[in-house]
C-alpha cells in the first residue's frame, strides 16, 4: 500500500511536474475540500488519527484543534529542516512530488483559516528548495496559489524560507525563531505555538510529510486512512534506512511488520554479510535496539514500550564491526555541535560527554568515567529514562544521553575494555 | 558602502516585503550578501541590519549562529564532507581524508590559492547514499575515497564555473538514497545555497 | 477588573512549598512567589525586571503534577491554585548540584583577582548549592580576556556564564542592543560588533546585573573588594529623577554607585552619567576651602572666621531688596530651605530663584494639577512627551516610558523638533520647528487625526517640558492647558537639574513661599511670617530679572548656593556682566565653577553623600539622602555657612541641624506637612513619599492658560538642546565620562542644507545675539525644516545664547 511514493515511482521523469501531477488525480482533492466546511476536514485528519511525522509523532488532527477559535492571522509553517542524523524522506517528498505537499498545506490552510503559510527548508537542500519553489511558481500561475483559488474565494499565499545549517531549527518553535529573523533557539512552551507562535500569532507547525498525507485522506476518508495499519500508527509511513544495511533507502510501509522483516526483507539484511549488532529505531536521538528486539513490530506504541522511539523514521543500522565508543561518540558530538547553547546542562553538558568519549575513545580513559558519563548524563536528563526527563528547554540537550545510557546498558563490557585495556577490543 | 545594489536592492526589498515583519528577511539577505562579497563581511551585516531595522551586532548574532553564514572568504569551492553517523559508519572519515590530502586543505580552512575550502559537515540528508559530500552544497551521494580524489580534481582541472549535482553524481557518484528524476540545470557558483528567489542560483547549459 | 495593557488584577491563590502553606497572587511566577514566602530559590538568569528565558536552570524545581513530579524552571512557570512545590527534594538537589557543575567546567579560578568575588552570585551559589570536586580535567575555554566594549566596560568572555542578563538589558529594556550572543552551542559568547561599541548611556547596569564578574566597570576595576566598602542608601543627584542609589566608599573615598531597586521610581536601573560622575567628587576643582578676594584682586585661601566676617560686612552693607540669590536646584531640601529663610527673612529680599531661565514657571512646576507620578505612566491610556529628548536629560524617566511603550504597550506620542530615543517605540511623532508649537497643539487639540483622536480618549498621562533651551518656556503652559481638558488627564511638568522640584517647594522662587503657597497669598504669607518674622511682600525678580538688575545696579549683591549662571544661564553673556558689575558675589559651592571664580568670597560646602537630608523629585517624590563620607578639606555643610552668615548679619535662623531644619520644613511648609526623616527611613515610605503628603495639603492650584507662547519669528529656528555627556561641570571633572562628550555640530535638515548648499564637508558660524560658534555641518533627516539642532553646552558651544532664530554663514 503506497500513499505517498506511488507517482514518483510510476512516473520517474517527471512526477515533479504540475503537469504529472494533474495527470495523476493531483489537485482533486483541494476542488473535495473546497466543496467542505472546513471543519469537516480537521475531522477527517482527525479521524484518520494520524501522527506527526517530524519525530515527536503527536495526533495533528489534535494539534489543530488547539487553534484558539477567532484568532487571525495565524499561520501555517511547514516544516522541512530534516535535520535528525539518518533521515532524508522529506527531501525525496519535496524533490520528487512536491505539488503533493503543496495540496496539502492548500487544503490545510483553508481547513485552518491560514492565509499566509512558510516552508522552511534547510539550507543544505538547496535542490528540495529549487523543487518546492518551481511548483509554488507553477501553481501561482496556474491559480492554485494566490487570491481567489480556483474561484473558491479562498486565497493563500506561500513563501519558502531557507534556513542556514542549524538542526536545532527543526524544532518547531526553534525554527519559528529562525524564520523570524532570530537565533534557532527554542522557545519556552508553554505557550505552544498553536496559541502563541509565528510573530506572536496563533500558528500550526507540521512536518513535510504529515501534510503530504493531507490530499489522500481527503480523497479517501479519515476512515479509510485510519483503517491502514495497526492502531496508534495508522497510515504508511516513510523510513530512512541507511548504515550497514544491504539496501539503504527510503521505504513507505505500512507499520505493524516486524523489526526483523524490515530490516533483512526489505532492507536486504547486513551489508557484506556481515552479523547485525545494534540499530537505531528513529534518528540520532532514538535509544539504540538490539537483536533480541528483532520480532517486535514496528509500531510507534511498541518502539516507546522499549523505551526508544521511531522519531523521524531513520533506521540506521550497525553491524559487528561497529565499535559502539566511536559510533556513540559521533552522536554526541553531533547534538553537542548542534546545540543552540541556552541551556546550562545542554551547552556543558553535550560538550563534556563529547570529551570524555574522545578520550575512552583515544585510550585515555579512566575507570571513574564510566561513571562520569552516565552522571553527566542523568543532570541533563534526571533518571535517564523513557521518555526522558529534562533540566533542558528543549529534547535536544537530553537526546544526546540516548547512545550513552544505549552503549552503557547494551554494550557496558566493550566501553569498559576501552577503558581498562586503553584500545578498542575490536581492533 | 552598500554590498547590495541595483537588481539585488530590489529583489532585497522585495523579499523583505513577503514576511509580515522585515526582520525575517535576516537570512535571505545574509546570503544575498554572500553572492555578493563570497562570504558573509561586516559591511554586508551593517546594510542587512539598516535594511532590518537591526542593529548590526543583531544581525552578527543571527549569522553566527548558523554554520552556512561563512564570516571568512571562502574558497572557489567548498567541499563539505558529512560525517555523521551515517556517513561514518561506510567510510567518510577516509573520504575526507581524501579530500585533504587531495585538495592539500585541511578540515576546517581554505587553500592559499583561494580554489578550495574543505569542512566536515554534520548529517546533509544524504544517509542512505553514504558517504555523501556536498560541493558548494550540491550533493554527491556514495563516493569512495578513490572518486572523492577525483572529485577534486575534476574541479581543479576543470574549474567549473557552475557545480551541478547530477554531473557530479553521473561521474563521481554511486548509491543514491532515491531515485533523483531528471537532471537539473540549476546550480550554484559559489559557497551558498543556489535558491533562485536569493539571486544565488545559476542556469546550465 | 485590568490593568491598562498590564496583566489583570490577580486573585490570591494558595500553594505549597516544601509541606509548607502558602499565598499569592495566581500567575505570578513561582521563583517569585517563593521568595516572597521566605523560600529563596536560586538563580542565574532570572531578573525580577526582565521577561524571564529560563536559560541557565538554576532555579529547577519539582511540581506535582497530573502526570507525576516534573522538573521545571520556577522563573518560567506561573503559580496556579494547589499547586504542590518541592524545592529542596533529592532530584532538585542534584540538578542545582549538576548546573553549578556544568557552570563551573568552563569557569576560570580567578576569583582572587576578580572585581566580583565576594559578592559574585557565582561564588555564594556554589557555597550553598554546589558540588564539592570537579570532575572535569579537560582544556577549559579560553578567550582574550579582558576586552574592552566601550570605554567605560571591559567583558571577560571566560567567567560569563551566558546568563543573557546584560543582552537582554540592552534589548528589552534600554533599546540599545549593542552586545549580543554571538556564535552557538558551546562557542556561545556575548560581544559587540567590530567598530561599534557598547556605547550605551545605561551600560553600567549590566556590569551590576552580571552574575559574575564577566562584565566589569573601568572606573571601579581593581579599585576595592566588597568587604572593604561601606555604604548608604541614598537618591541620585544627577538629575530630577531621583533614582535610588546605593553610595560605596572605602576610606572616605566614593568608589562605587550602585542601582537600588526603588518600585516607584527606577526599578534598580541608573544611567551612566549617574552612575559615574561621582569621579568629579574628588576632582583638582573641588574646593575644599574659603577663598577671599585681596586687594590685589585674587581670590586667596582665608580662614572661615575672616571668611564668613568679610561677606556679612559686605552683604549687611546692602540696602533693602538689594541683594538676590541664585541656586538651590542641587542642594538638599534643608539647604535651599535655609536659603530662602535666609534671603526673605534675613536679607529682607524678595529676588530669589533656583532655576536659570532654562526652566519651567515655577508656578506650573510646583502647582499644575492633576499630577502624574511615574507609575502612572504603567496605567496611562496614552503618554504625551512633548518636551526633552528624555535620553539625553532624565534618562531613568526614558527606561520608564519606554518600558510602558513596550511592554506594557501603551501608545506613546513623541512631539519635539528632531528624532529622540524614543521614537522607534512611539505610536506616533511628530517634529516641529521650535516656534510653531501652538499651532501643532492646535492641530491635536482639533480632535482630528490619529494623534487626537488618541489623546481624545482620556486618561493621559503627559510628560511636559522644554524641549531645548531656546523654546518659550510658556508652551508648557499651553500644552498643560490642553492635557487638563482631556478626562482624566495628568501632567508631570519636567525641569531637569536634580533638586529643583524640592528647591522650588522650599519656595526659592519670586513667585513661591515654602510648601506649594503663593507669595502673592496674604494667609500665606501671615502664616510664614509667624515663624520667620517679617518677609518682602511682593513677588520679585527670577534669574533674568536678578541678572538684569545687577547690571543695571538695581540689584547690588548676589549669593550663589551651587549655581553658575555664568556657565548656565541661556544667555551667558548677560551673566557674566551681571556678575562682574555686582558689588558683592558670595558663592557657596562645591566647585571652583566660572561663576565661582567671579565671586568676592566663596564657601566649600558639602555635596552628595557629604550631607544627610531630603531631595524631592519631578514627581514630588520626597527621598532621604544620607551622608557617608566627609567632605573635603575644611568644608562645611551650606546650612551651617548660611547660619552663620545670618548670625554675622544679626539674626539667627534658628538653625542647629539639619535634622531640626527638616522639622521646621513639616511644620510650616503645607505641601510636606508629616514628613520627617524617620518617616522616609523604614518601612514602606523609605521609597519616598509623594507631596502634597496629605489631602488637601497643597495650597496653591495653578491653571495653565493656553495660547500664550510667543511664535518664532522668520528664518531659522534654533533647537538648543542638551546632551547626556556634554561639557558641564559634573561631567568634565569625571574622567571616564568627560572623554564620551560628543562633539559639536550644526545639524541641519537635508533640503535646508540643500538650500542653502551646505553639505556635510563644510563648517558654518552659527550665531545668535552676538555669540558665535564655529561648527562643522551635519544633516539630519529628522529635523523639523526650517530648524538648526546645535547640543547645548559642549566644548565648541560652550557661551552661545539660547534665542530664537539664529543665523549661519559658510566658513
Ligand atoms: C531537536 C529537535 C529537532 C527536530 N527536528 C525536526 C525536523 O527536522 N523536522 C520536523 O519535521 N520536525 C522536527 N522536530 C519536531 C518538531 O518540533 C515538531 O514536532 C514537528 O515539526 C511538528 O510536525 P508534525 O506534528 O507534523 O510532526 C524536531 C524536534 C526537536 C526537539
Ligand atoms: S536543550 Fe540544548 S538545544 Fe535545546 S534549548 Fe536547551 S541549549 Fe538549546
Ligand atoms: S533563573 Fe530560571 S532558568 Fe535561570
Amino acid at each position: 500500500m503506497r500513499i505517498l511514493t506511488e507517482r514518483m515511482e510510476a512516473h520517474p521523469a517527471d512526477s515533479h511536474t504540475l503537469e504529472r501531477y494533474r495527470a495523476t488525480d493531483g489537485y482533486s482533492a483541494l476542488s473535495k475540500a473546497f466543496g467542505m466546511a472546513p471543519e469537516d476536514i480537521i475531522e477527517a485528519v482527525k479521524t484518520s488519527s494520524i501522527r506527526g511525522r517530524g519525530g515527536a509523532g503527536f495526533p495533528t488532527g489534535v494539534k489543530w484543534g488547539f487553534l484558539p477559535p477567532d484568532r487571525f492571522p495565524r499561520y501555517l509553517v511547514v516544516n522541512g529542516d530534516e535535520s535528525e542524523p539518518g533521515t532524508f524522506k522529506d527531501r525525496q517528498l519535496m524533490e520528487r512530488d512536491p505539488h503533493q505537499l503543496l495540496e496539502g498545506i492548500i487544503i490545510s490552510s483553508f481547513a485552518l483559516g491560514v492565509s499566509q503559510a512558510f516552508i522552511y527548508v534547510r539550507g543544505e537542500y538547496p535542490k528540495s528548495a529549487r523543487r518546492v519553489q518551481a511548483a509554488i511558481d507553477e501553481a501561482y500561475a496556474a491559480g492554485l496559489l494566490g487570491a481567489d483559488i480556483l474561484g473558491s474565494g479562498f486565497g493563500l499565499d506561500v513563501t519558502l524560507h531557507l534556513g542556514a545549517g542549524a538542526y536545532i531549527c527543526g524544532e518547531e518553535t526553534a525554527l519559528l525563531n529562525s524564520l523570524e529573523g532570530r537565533r534557532g533557539e527554542p522557545r519556552i512552551k508553554p505557550p505552544f505555538p498553536a496559541v502563541e507562535g509565528l510573530y506572536a500569532k496563533p500558528t500550526i507547525v507540521n512536518n513535510i510529510e504529515t501534510l503530504s498525507n493531507v490530499p489522500w485522506i481527503v480523497n479517501n476518508g479519515g476512515v479509510a486512512y485510519g483503517m491502514i495499519g495497526p492502531d496508534g500508527s495508522s497510515g504508511t509511513r516513510m523510513f530512512s534506512l541507511s548504515g550497514h544495511v544491504a539496501k539503504p533507502g527510503n521505504y513507505e510501509v505500512v507499520m505493524g511488520m516486524s523489526w526483523r522483516e524490515f530490516i533483512f526483507d526489505i532492507g536486504g539484511g547486513i551489508r557484506d554479510g556481515r552479523q547485525l549488532k545494534a540499530w537505531i529505531p528513529g534518528g540520532a536521538s532514538a535509544p539504540w535496539f538490539t537483536p533480541d528486539l528483532l520480532d517486535m513490530p514496528v509500531t510507534i506504541d511498541d518502539a516507546g514500550k522499549s523505551n526508544s522511539m521511531l522519531g523521524s523514521g531513520a533506521i540506521i543500522i550497525m553491524d559487528d564491526r561497529t565499535c559502539v565508543v566511536q559510533a556513540a561518540h559521533r552522536i554526541v558530538k553531533f547534538f553537542s555541535h548542534e546545540s543552540c547553547g541556552q541551556c546550562t546542562p545542554c551547552r556543558e553538558g553535550t560538550t563534556w560527554l563529547e570529551m570524555v568519549l574522545d578520550r575512552i575513545e583515544h585510550g585515555q580513559g579512566r575507570s571513574m568515567d564510566l561513571d562520569l558519563l552516565l552522571d553527566i548524563s542523568d543532570n541533563i536528563s534526571p533518571g535517564l529514562r523513557w521518555p526522558p526527563a529534562m533540566t533542558t528547554i528543549c529534547p535536544l540537550g537530553p537526546s544526546a544521553t540516548a547512545p550513552i545510557v544505549s552503549i552503557m546498558t547494551h554494550f557496558k563490557d566493550e566501553v569498559g575494555s576501552h577503558v581498562h585495556e586503553g584500545r578498542c577490543p575490536l581492533g | 558602502m552598500s554590498v547590495l545594489t541595483g537588481n539585488d536592492l530590489k529583489n532585497a526589498l522585495a523579499i523583505l516585503q513577503r514576511y509580515p515583519d522585515k526582520r525575517s528577511g535576516v537570512m535571505p539577505l545574509l546570503y544575498m550578501v554572500s553572492r555578493v562579497e563570497g562570504h558573509v563581511t561586516d559591511a554586508g551585516m551593517k546594510q542587512v541590519a539598516e535594511l532590518t531595522g537591526l542593529t548590526a551586532v543583531q544581525v552578527q548574532s543571527v549569522a553566527s549562529f548558523y554554520t552556512m553564514f561563512k564570516r571568512e572568504d571562502t574558497g572557489k569551492y567548498l567541499i563539505s564532507v558529512c560525517t555523521s553517523i551515517s556517513c561514518f559508519l561506510l567510510g567518510a572519515d577516509g573520504v575526507l581524508a581524501a579530500v585533504e590530502d587531495e585538495t592539500g586543505v585541511p578540515d576546517g580552512e581554505t587553500g592559499h590559492d583561494g580554489m578550495f575550502s574543505v569542512e566536515h559537515a554534520e548529517c546533509i540528508g544524504a544517509c542512505g547514499g553514504a558517504p555523501a559530500v556536498q560541493v558548494n552544497y550540491e550533493l554527491v551521494e556514495g563516493v569512495t575515497d578513490d572518486k572523492a580524489r577525483g572529485l577534486c580534481r575534476w574541479l581543479r582541472d576543470g574549474r567549473p564555473e557552475l557545480v551541478l549535482s547530477d554531473e557530479m553524481q553521473q561521474l563521481f557518484g554511486g548509491t543514491r538514497s532515491f531515485e533523483w528524476g531528471p537532471p537539473e540545470a540549476s546550480g550554484s557558483s559559489g559557497p551558498y545555497p543556489a535558491f533562485g528567489p536569493y539571486g544565488t542560483a545559476e542556469e546550465g547549459k | 477588573m485590568c490593568t491598562r495593557g498590564g496583566a489583570p488584577l490577580a486573585d490570591q491563590v494558595a500553594f505549597s512549598v516544601d509541606g509548607r502553606q502558602m499565598e499569592a497572587d495566581s500567575g505570578e511566577l513561582l521563583i517569585e512567589a517563593c521568595e516572597d514566602n521566605g523560600v529563596y530559590i536560586p538563580r542565574f538568569c532570572w531578573h525580577k525586571r526582565m521577561k524571564p528565558v529560563g536559560m541557565c536552570r538554576m532555579c529547577l524545581v519539582e511540581v506535582e503534577g497530573p502526570r507525576g513530579v516534573a522538573l521545571v524552571p520556577s522563573c518560567t512557570t506561573r503559580i496556579a491554585p494547589d499547586m504542590v512545590v518541592h524545592t529542596a527534594s533529592d532530584t532538585v538537589k542534584k540538578a542545582q548540584e549538576g548546573v553549578l557543575e556544568f557552570l563551573l567546567i568552563n569557569h576560570p579560578l580567578d576569583c582572587p583577582v576578580c572585581d566580583r568575588a565576594g559578592e559574585c552570585p557565582l561564588q555564594d551559589q556554589t557555597m550553598a548549592y554546589g558540588p564539592g570536586e570537579s570532575r572535569f580535567v579537560e582544556e577549559k575555554r579560553h578567550y582574550t580576556k579582558p576586552i574592552p566594549i566601550s570605554d567605560l566596560v571591559m567583558l571577560d568572555r571566560e567567567r560569563c556564564i551566558l546568563c543573557a542578563r546584560c543582552t537582554r538589558f540592552s534589548d528589552e529594556i534600554s533599546g540599545d542592543p549593542l552586545i549580543e550572543f554571538i556564535d552557538r552551542g558551546n562557542g556561545t559568547q556575548v560581544l559587540t560588533f567590530t567598530d561599534e561599541p557598547f556605547a550605551s548611556y545605561f551600560s553600567g547596569n549590566t556590569v551590576e546585573i552580571c552574575p559574575v564578574g564577566a562584565l566589569t566597570a573601568v572606573p571601579y576595576r581593581f579599585k576595592a573588594r566588597p568587604w572593604d566598602l561601606e555604604a548608604v542608601e541614598s537618591s541620585c543627584s544627577d538629575c530630577s529623577v531621583g533614582c535610588r542609589v546605593s553610595v560605596q566608599a572605602s576610606q572616605n573615598e566614593i568608589l562605587r554607585i550602585n542601582g537600588v531597586d526603588s518600585d516607584p521610581v527606577n526599578h534598580g536601573w541608573l544611567c551612566d552619567k549617574g552612575r559615574f560622575a561621582f569621579e568629579a567628587t574628588t576632582s583638582e576643582a573641588r574646593l575644599d576651602a574659603p577663598l577671599v578676594r585681596d586687594h590685589s584682586g585674587d581670590l586667596m585661601i582665608a580662614d572661615w572666621t575672616t571668611a564668613l566676617d568679610a561677606a556679612a560686612e559686605r552683604l549687611g552693607a546692602l540696602g533693602v531688596g538689594e541683594i538676590a540669590g541664585l541656586g538651590g536646584a542641587r542642594s538638599t531640601n534643608e539647604e535651599a530651605f535655609a536659603f530662602g529663610k535666609f534671603l526673605r527673612a534675613v536679607a529682607d529680599t524678595p529676588h530669589l530663584d533656583c532655576q536659570l531661565g532654562e526652566g519651567l514657571d515655577p508656578q506650573f512646576v510646583v502647582g499644575v494639577t492633576p499630577r502624574a507620578t511615574i507609575d502612572d505612566l504603567d496605567t496611562a491610556g496614552a503618554i504625551l512627551l512633548w518636551g526633552p529628548d528624555l535620553k539625553e536629560e532624565l534618562p531613568v524617566l526614558y527606561l520608564r516610558v519606554r518600558r510602558a511603550a513596550t511592554e506594557l504597550g501603551i501608545p506613546l506620542v513623541v512631539v519635539h523638533p528632531r528624532r529622540t530615543g524614543l521614537d522607534d517605540v512611539a505610536a506616533h511623532k511628530l517634529a516641529y520647528r521650535p516656534g510653531e508649537g501652538l499651532d501643532v497643539l492646535a492641530s491635536i487639540a482639533g480632535g482630528n487625526g490619529a494623534i487626537g483622536e488618541l489623546l481624545a480618549k482620556g486618561s493621559v498621562v503627559a510628560l511636559i517640558g522644554r524641549t531645548g533651551l531656546s523654546e518659550d518656556q510658556q508652551l508648557a503652559e499651553s500644552v498643560g492647558a490642553f492635557v487638563r481638558d482631556l478626562p482624566e488627564g495628568k501632567l508631570m511638568p519636567l525641569v531637569r537639574r536634580s533638586n529643583t522640584y524640592g528647591a522650588l517647594d522650599m519656595g526659592v522662587a519670586p513667585t513661591l513661599l515654602p510648601g506649594r503657597t503663593s507669595v502673592r497669598s496674604p494667609e500665606a504669607r501671615a502664616a510664614l511670617e509667624e515663624h520667620w518674622g517679617p518677609i518682602p511682600e511682593r513677588a520679585g525678580s527670577g534669574a533674568l530679572g536678578i541678572l538684569e538688575g545687577l547690571v543695571a545696579g538695581t540689584i547690588k549683591g548676589l549669593v550663589l548656593l551651587g549655581s553658575d549662571p555664568v556657565s548656565d544661564f541661556g544667555d551667558p553673556g548677560l551673566a557674566a556682566r551681571a556678575l562682574g558689575a555686582a558689588e558683592v558675589v558670595i558663592a557657596l559651592d562645591t566647585f571652583a565653577s566660572p561663576s565661582v571664580e567671579m565671586a568676592d568670597v566663596v564657601f566649600p560646602v558639602l555635596g552628595f553623600a557629604e550631607v544627610e537630608g531630603t531631595v524631592t523629585n519631578l514627581e514630588g517624590r520626597v527621598q532621604k539622602v544620607n551622608q557617608l563620607i566627609p567632605g573635603p578639606g575644611s568644608s562645611r555643610a551650606a546650612w551651617e555657612v548660611i547660619e552663620d552668615l545670618a548670625r554675622r548679619m544679626g539674626s539667627s535662623l534658628g538653625f542647629t541641624s539639619a535634622a531640626g531644619i527638616s522639622a521646621e520644613i513639616a511644620a510650616i511648609a503645607p505641601a510636606y506637612s508629616g514628613i520627617s526623616w524617620e518617616r522616609l527611613s523604614v518601612g514602606k515610605d523609605r521609597v519616598g513619599v509623594v507631596v502634597p503628603a496629605e489631602e488637601g495639603s497643597q495650597p496653591l492650584v495653578h491653571i495653565p492658560v493656553a495660547g500664550s507662547a510667543t511664535r518664532a519669528p522668520d528664518g531659522l529656528a534654533l533647537h538648543l538642546a542638551r546632551v547626556l555627556y556634554d561639557g558641564g561641570l559634573r561631567v568634565g571633572l569625571s574622567p571616564s565620562l568627560a572623554r564620551l562628550a560628543p562633539t559639536a555640530a550644526a545639524y541641519l535638515n537635508p533640503t535646508d542644507a540643500a538650500k542653502m548648499k551646505l553639505d556635510e564637508s563644510m563648517r558654518v558660524r552659527a550665531s545668535t545675539n552676538g555669540t558665535s560658534a564655529d561648527l562643522p555641518v551635519r544633516l539630519d533627516a529628522s529635523l523639523a525644516q526650517g530648524t538648526i539642532y546645535i547640543p547645548y553646552q559642549l566644548a565648541d558651544t560652550v557661551g552661545l545664547t539660547a534665542t530664537p532664530t539664529i543665523t549661519i554663514e559658510a566658513v
